[in-house]
């Protein structure tokens, strides 16, 4: 097992790389200049222009950038943001862990709902509550996150005062973002187990328990539920790239701290070092979660386990 | 079953109960009561998470809000444009206008303990201008700055490379307030996290896109007389918060999450303003108005005649009153009205007169010749290509001009794109039109966007009558003399049909009816937070 963890971390390199690289380049073809963001703040010549692109270092050719860059990273710097000089990875760190925490608070939101009404439409197949179910799960799924986080909002803040509506700190600053964030993933969730789980009740393995008159209980916790497990964890891997991509939206509407508002301001003002460290810091995010994936296949299921 | 539905009643019980024990707004009364209290924690809500706040490094408007409460400067401008005393008492400018020599308040320490004096002023300045400080506003705001000497403990002479006027404008604001050199050299790159000044409030911490905390200096005795009281100020606390999206902004209002936000929208406002808890406090912006600049060098708006037509053919009124309601005033010229030196010749200028418009553009040789309702010339339409920001109601007000426009003949194709990349289109020359403002309190601004070889002349415009104007309004001592040079200049750039001003900006302020004597600088932008106190709700 450590050697397979092992090999996957290896291969993870290139990407990582490959990934880098192909951004650095795309940040640099995409037309704009950082100096000049900078300056639009307060007007000046072309002279000062000049100046302060040579000051951050962007008066340099490409390739001389990129292997600064690269042999920096290589040595664990990510150099500091051309507009607030601070370490990007230290800014990285201050922000990390709150989009951490809503993104957790919110996939567990949407592990509970989307598994709820998931099952119980698979169970009741065909019924009223499996109708309601599926509406809703399109509701969750086509719902913009902006908009019901202001509905939100408006319900639970301005009309009945129970959460604040901005800010963060408490349990209770959690509840609204990720409840807006976990919904909208919840519905995705809620679809697939429901498919998944009415393939594996249609096995004949289920037939033959039911038939050792197993309850409908032990059948469907011990035997049906575990086994749909597996499709569903591939899809909540890969939900937890959307939820970060969505706490962005709702971080600005929540005004929380976080990732999400930290990569926009930089893309937004082109800020190189902190888009480049937060892409490298998603695409190691987002294979470690893979690989955490592949490897919980092989605690469900058996026959992974043994190959 | 019977279970069940005795905890659903009692759920609902409850939730009925929840609702009629809050009230639908804290009992907050209006009535002012006449003399400020002492003590409690002001929150002051930000519109944009700044990108560093060092004043003497970053750039943005919103750094200054938080400090300008923490640091003190040498002068401090009034409403009409004259300088008082700060920390300095009395100064004198040569008659080159090379040398300014200030004498030192001798009663001022920082934060920290260090003395204030002349020396802490020469490191100051010394620091702005050092090209390792790598400053993106205060160093250009220092100009021609060549050196500093210190004369004696309390009187510094500063010398400059060649005259400049907005010297004391650059001053009186916070990009050039004065830090210990004792915390400077002890946090180097770091300061930004430790900043100590001389002013009202100290500096606590700052937990980037959450807060930044200010404390009440309990040692403040050198309050600038354009202020209401001497001695402490009133507030313990101030705790800065941010509030990046404008859906949200009155809603924590509403929701008692802050006193004060910053750039309320225009509908929300109207509905703040009905609600006897909030006020409005509509700031106008000296500065640049929301102006449209068109590039004089690319067919259409190569044309005089075309430029004109299009500044006839826009309905700002209407625009402002579907956008901006009726708390932003019309724009006429390239200064907004509240701006010093502004020219109110240009009041009225190519008012709203479509039929000349459709006159100015037949003249010019465009015609709709295929009857499709747009003009054509030599086989070409009459396309305008607009470049828009996301922000600042950009957006909307293209989509308005659009339509009117239309109505003339005149086809707008407009792209949204990201900043970065709508600076560089308006560098190469790639628009017709780009819509921008820039703030600032002293007419030089104009400089930066009008002169051939500015940074920002997206109309690219190359005039030397008009270059040597703006140079000179840089160099003249004499107020009066400079007022007449910028009255040629906003003249200039309207009779050339340089830019379409639109709107004159105004920061729409929530405030809770709680928040007494607020008041604002000179910029506009930034609050003075030092007379400022908080009436008791039910008081």
């Amino acid at each position: 097992m450590i050697q397979y963890i092992g090999k996957r971390l290896l291969s993870a390199l290139p990407v990582l790389w490959g990934v880098t690289t192909l951004v650095f380049l795309a940040i640099h073809l995409v037309p704009g200049d950082p100096a000049e963001v900078i300056l639009a703040q307060s007007g000046g010549s072309s002279e000062a222009l000049e100046q302060l692109r040579a000051r951050l270092g962007l008066d340099a050719p490409l390739l001389v950038q990129y292997v600064r860059f690269l042999s920096n990273t290589l040595r664990g710097d990510l150099g500091r943001s051309l507009f607030t000089n601070r370490p990007v990875v230290q800014t990285i760190g201050e922000q990390l862990p709150h989009t951490v925490q809503l993104a957790l608070a919110a996939m567990a939101v949407a592990i509970v709902v989307g598994g709820a009404l998931g099952s119980a439409a698979a169970i009741k197949r065909g019924s009223w509550l499996d109708n309601l179910c599926m509406t809703l799960a399109v509701v969750g799924v086509s719902t913009p996150v902006f908009w019901s986080a202001l509905l939100f909002i408006l319900l639970f803040t301005t009309t009945l005062h129970w959460l604040p509506a901005t800010g963060q700190g408490s349990l209770r600053h959690l509840i609204m973002p990720a409840l807006v964030l976990g919904l909208a993933s919840s519905g995705t969730i809620a679809r697939l187990v429901r498919s998944s789980l009415l393939e594996v009740l249609s096995q004949e393995y289920i037939t033959v328990a039911r038939s050792k008159g197993l309850s409908e209980r032990t059948l469907l916790l011990r035997h049906a539920l575990r086994n749909a497990l597996i499709p569903t964890i591939t899809v909540i891997g890969l939900q937890f790239s959307f939820l970060l991509g969505g706490a962005v939206v709702t971080e600005t509407v929540f005004s929380r701290q976080g990732m999400g508002r930290l990569i926009v301001d930089a893309i937004l003002w082109k800020d190189f070092p902190v888009i480049q460290g937060v892409v490298l810091l998603s695409a190691v995010l987002y294979t470690l979660v893979n690989l955490a994936v592949d490897i919980s296949y092989a605690f469900l299921d058996p026959r992974i386990r043994h190959e | 079953m019977r279970f069940k539905n005795i905890v659903f009643s009692a759920i609902g019980l409850g939730l009925s109960l929840l609702l009629t024990a809050c009230p639908a707004q804290p009992a907050i009364s209006p009535a002012t009561p006449a003399a400020p209290t002492a003590g409690g924690k002001l929150i002051y809500g930000l519109t944009l998470a700044p990108s560093g706040i060092d004043p003497h490094v970053n750039a943005s408007s919103e750094l200054g809000i938080p400090l300008t409460s923490v640091y003190d400067t040498l002068v401090y401008q009034t409403a009409d444009g004259d300088f008082v005393p700060g920390l300095a008492t009395e100064w004198e400018i040569s008659d080159n206008g090379l040398v300014y020599t200030f004498h030192l308040r001798q009663d001022v320490t920082f934060h920290d303990g260090t003395p204030f004096n002349a020396e802490a002023v020469k490191f100051n300045l010394n620091r702005i201008a050092d090209p390792e400080t790598k400053s993106q506003k205060a160093a250009l705001m220092l100009g021609p700055y060549d050196h500093c000497d210190v004369v004696d403990e309390y009187t510094v002479k500063v010398f400059f490379r060649e005259p400049y006027a907005p010297f004391l404008d650059s001053l009186s604001q916070v990009y050039l307030g004065m830090a210990s050199p004792t915390a400077l050299e002890k946090w180097g790159a770091d300061y930004q996290m430790h900043q100590v000044g001389t002013g009202p409030f100290m500096f606590k911490e700052y937990v980037p896109q959450d807060h930044l905390t200010l404390v009440r200096n309990p040692d403040y005795n050198w309050a600038p007389a354009i202020f209401n009281h001497q001695g402490p100020a009133y507030l313990d606390e101030i705790e800065f918060r941010f509030f990046v999206d404008p859906a949200t902004r009155a809603l924590a209002l509403e929701a008692g999450e802050a006193h004060v936000i910053g750039e309320i929208p225009p509908q929300d406002a109207a509905r703040l303003e009905d609600n006897p808890a909030f006020k409005i406090v509509a700031v106008p912006i000296p500065g640049q108005p929301l102006q449209a600049f068109l590039n004089t060098t690319k067919s259409p708006t190569d044309d005089l005649r075309v430029r004109q037509a299009l500044l006839y053919a826009t309905d700002r009124e209407a625009i402002v009153q579907a956008i901006f309601r009726e708390y932003s005033p019309v724009a006429w010229g390239p200064l907004s009205a509240v701006t010093w030196g502004y020219n109110e010749a240009v009041v009225g200028q190519y008012k709203y007169d479509p039929a000349r418009a459709r006159e100015l553009l037949d003249e010019a040789g465009w015609q709709d010749t295929d009857g499709d309702g747009i003009r054509e010339k030599d086989g070409q339409r009459l396309v305008v290509a607009a470049y828009l920001m996301s922000w600042g109601y950009i957006p909307e007000v293209a989509t308005l001009l659009q339509s009117q426009w239309k109505e003339v003949g005149v086809d707008v194709r407009s792209q949204q794109v990201a900043y970065p990349a709508a600076l560089e289109a308006a560098r190469l020359g790639k628009h017709n039109l780009i819509l921008f403002n820039l703030a600032g309190s002293d007419p030089d601004l104009l400089r930066g966007f009008f002169h051939s070889e500015a940074n920002f002349n997206w109309a690219k415009v190359n005039d030397p009558q008009l270059d040597a104007l703006l140079e000179e309004g840089a160099r003249l001592r004499d107020q009066a003399e400079r007022q007449a040079i910028y009255a040629d200049i906003q003249e200039k750039i309207m009779e050339q049909a340089l830019i379409i001003p639109l709107r004159d900006y105004v920061n729409l302020n929530g405030v809770s009816a709680q928040v007494q004597d607020l008041r604002y600088d000179a910029q506009g932008w930034f609050p003075w937070l030092y007379d400022v106190w908080l009436s008791r709700s039910g008081d």
